[in-house]
């Protein structure tokens, strides 16, 4: 079976934009977590929405569950949710998750029921998004990448402004999402979500410094902290630890 | 610290803010001076002539010898009023010229007017208004009565069996009764400002509502972040463009409707027009409002900035749309101006409609020139619905 994202020497520059990406290769497999580390501004964004197909690369090639982007059909395969919790803040949880689903293509409402019983909301499902907490939106968020039971989520920082605990549970979402076979491509410049990955791609000023599961990394950094192996690779890249 | 300081602490940064904004700050002293300038020049404006034709059929009669024709002189004293372009014509190019609304108004002298003026001391001044505006058929009544008076003292005068010397005279001292016989090709003497003005009101308030909704709602998806979403689901800019539209549409056509039966019911507005067409044109209007929303939405970036759309791209329409002052009446270099704006077609077709009782055959060119903007408007907000992140 083909990768689920493929994508191969990527340019992408913004005219006025601090960061891009800069002739970046990544692969990932089917029904894996992929982890993309990095700190802020390294493009880990500019990565996921040229995925999503919301850019198109200036050069290279990228392929999503075997269609080239941008390809609109393919998107009704796809979840991508956002940092921000993008929703309607006028509307109930029911009515935003519904919303998105049909826009995928499903109407089905126990599939609109199930996601948001996946993350605990339904005895909230009729409340304006406007009167929830900011951990509750991004559970909404998250559900309303599920209803069309996609192939691939595409979560730019979903655990962002999350507390620990709330953060365990969407981990736990997502490895249950990974056990049914969805693949998940996640971006964080937290350290430690980046364990629960099954594989990690280190990720600074553009380019893909190193890449391999947790284990491996930290092996072939010589240490047993992967913030120290995120540091070794950036130094071994002979790139200064200092963005700008 | 005292509470005093404590409140400069709050100017100060209020100031800031404002200073922040270079662009509200420039609208806030530009845009009042530019509306008081437009309003000042619609208020003192001269109101363009009146266009009065006439039709002589009169025979004239003779007196000591000599042929007098009252209606050969009504012409002289029409001439005699600068507010007139008085034009002389026969009745069929009378009939085209009010039908087409190319003439304010028609006199006609019949063919025993003057024999009938000298022998029943009367005259009767028989006149068809073209009458879709009633500012302009009052403005008319009353120079018109002065002109029956005038030429009842010309009438005088030659019935006299001593002729003095022909003195236009404002005074009814001639013995001859004056009266109006008026006929309105649209509308009756009883239409006033608001029969006018009552159409463009619902075209504005369409237009207002939809444009202001559709610009915040636009600008809310962006902010927000849902038209990221969006633009990675597999809905296409254009399907984003058509949804809001019928959206919109639910609204606009239900705030029309309302508006609609209240001033004809409760306001008791003439109406002849036909409902469907009224709607047609609403559709219209809506779809352009909703398109010159999402569009002008790119160049806001919060709340505030679409509120300086306001006079902008709201009141200016309102003032030189033609809602209140007739477009061919303002000042030259003005029309122009008016000409550019998307609602003088709205406000010139919802009139014609609803006024004239005309059909959407009759107002085709102005209905083309909605679509045009509609059309227009639609392709400039699929390109903000398409684009990215701004």
């Amino acid at each position: 079976m083909t990768a689920a994202i493929e994508a191969h020497d990527i340019h992408k520059k913004f005219p006025n934009g601090p960061y891009a990406l800069r002739g970046l290769s990544l692969s990932v497999r089917r029904g894996e977590i992929y982890g993309l580390l990095g700190p802020n501004g390294a493009g880990k964004s500019t990565l996921i929405r040229v995925i999503a197909g919301l850019h198109s690369p200036d050069s290279g090639q990228v392929q999503v569950l075997d269609h080239t982007m941008p390809d609109k059909n393919v998107l009704a395969r796809v979840g991508y949710m956002t940092q921000a919790s993008a929703l309607y803040t006028d509307l109930t949880v029911w009515q935003n998750v519904a919303f998105f689903a049909g826009l995928m293509g499903c109407r089905d409402k126990s599939a609109i029921e199930a996601a948001i019983e996946f993350v605990g909301l339904l005895d909230r499902k009729n409340s304006l998004i406007g009167t929830l907490s900011g951990g509750m939106r991004q559970r909404v968020s998250l559900a309303s990448v599920l209803p069309h039971q996609p192939d691939l989520i595409l979560l730019d920082e979903p655990t962002v402004g999350v507390d620990p605990q709330l953060r365990f549970q969407f981990w736990d979402h997502f490895r249950q999402m990974a056990a049914r076979g969805i693949t998940l491509l996640v971006s964080s410049h937290v350290m430690d979500e980046a364990e629960r990955c099954d594989r990690l791609g280190f990720m600074r000023m553009g380019q893909l410094i190193a890449e391999g599961t947790a284990a491996e990394l930290r092996d072939r950094a010589g240490t047993n902290d992967l913030e120290r192996a995120f540091l070794h690779f950036a130094e071994e890249k002979g790139v200064d630890n200092h963005e700008h | 610290m005292n509470t005093n300081r404590r409140s400069f602490i709050l100017a100060r940064r209020v100031i800031q803010q404002r200073l922040a904004d270079r662009r509200t700050l420039a609208l806030m002293v530009v845009v009042p001076v530019v509306l008081l300038s437009f309003m000042g020049l619609l208020i003192r404006n001269e109101p363009g002539k009146l266009v009065v034709g006439i039709v002589n059929e009169d025979q004239g009669i003779s007196i000591a010898g000599a042929t007098f024709n009252l209606g050969d002189r009504m012409l002289a004293v029409l001439d005699g009023f600068e507010e007139f372009d008085s034009q002389s014509m026969t009745a069929a190019e009378a009939r085209r010229k009010l039908d087409a609304g190319d003439a304010d108004a028609v006199i006609t002298v019949g063919d025993g007017f003057t024999q009938q003026v000298i022998e029943t001391n009367r005259l009767a001044l028989v006149v068809e208004f073209e009458g879709s505006n009633p500012m302009i058929s009052d403005r008319l009544t009353k120079l018109l009565e002065r002109v029956a008076l005038q030429a009842a003292n010309v009438a005088a005068v030659a019935g006299s069996p001593m002729p003095t010397a022909n003195t236009p005279n404002t005074a009814n001292t001639t013995g001859v009764e004056t009266t109006i016989e008026s006929r309105y090709v649209h509308g009756g003497a009883d239409y006033d400002t608001l029969d006018y003005m009552a159409p463009a009101m619902i075209g504005f308030f369409v237009f207002f509502f939809v444009f202001l909704l559709t610009c915040i709602s636009f600008l809310r998806e962006r902010v927000a972040g849902t038209l990221e979403r969006l633009q990675a689901t597999p809905i296409r800019p254009r399907e984003i463009i058509v949804g809001y539209m019928l959206g919109f549409l639910l609204f606009g056509l239900l705030q029309g409707a309302v508006m609609l039966l209240f001033t004809v019911f409760v306001l008791d507005i003439h109406y002849a027009g036909n409902l469907i067409n009224i709607f047609l044109v609403e559709m219209l209007l809506v779809a352009l409002s909703v398109n010159l929303g999402i569009f002008l939405s790119t160049f806001a970036q919060n709340e505030f900035q679409v509120l300086q759309f306001m006079p902008l791209i709201v009141v200016s329409q309102g003032l030189l749309g033609g809602m209140i002052w007739q477009v061919e009446d303002m000042p030259g270099w003005l029309q122009p101006v008016s000409r550019v704006m998307p609602l003088t077609y709205a406000n010139e077709a919802l009139r014609d409609v609803m006024i004239k009782g005309e059909s959407l055959l009759d107002v085709w060119g102005l209905v083309l020139i909605l679509i045009g903007y509609a059309v227009l408007f639609v392709l400039l907000a699929a390109r903000t619905a398409g684009r990215a992140k701004i």
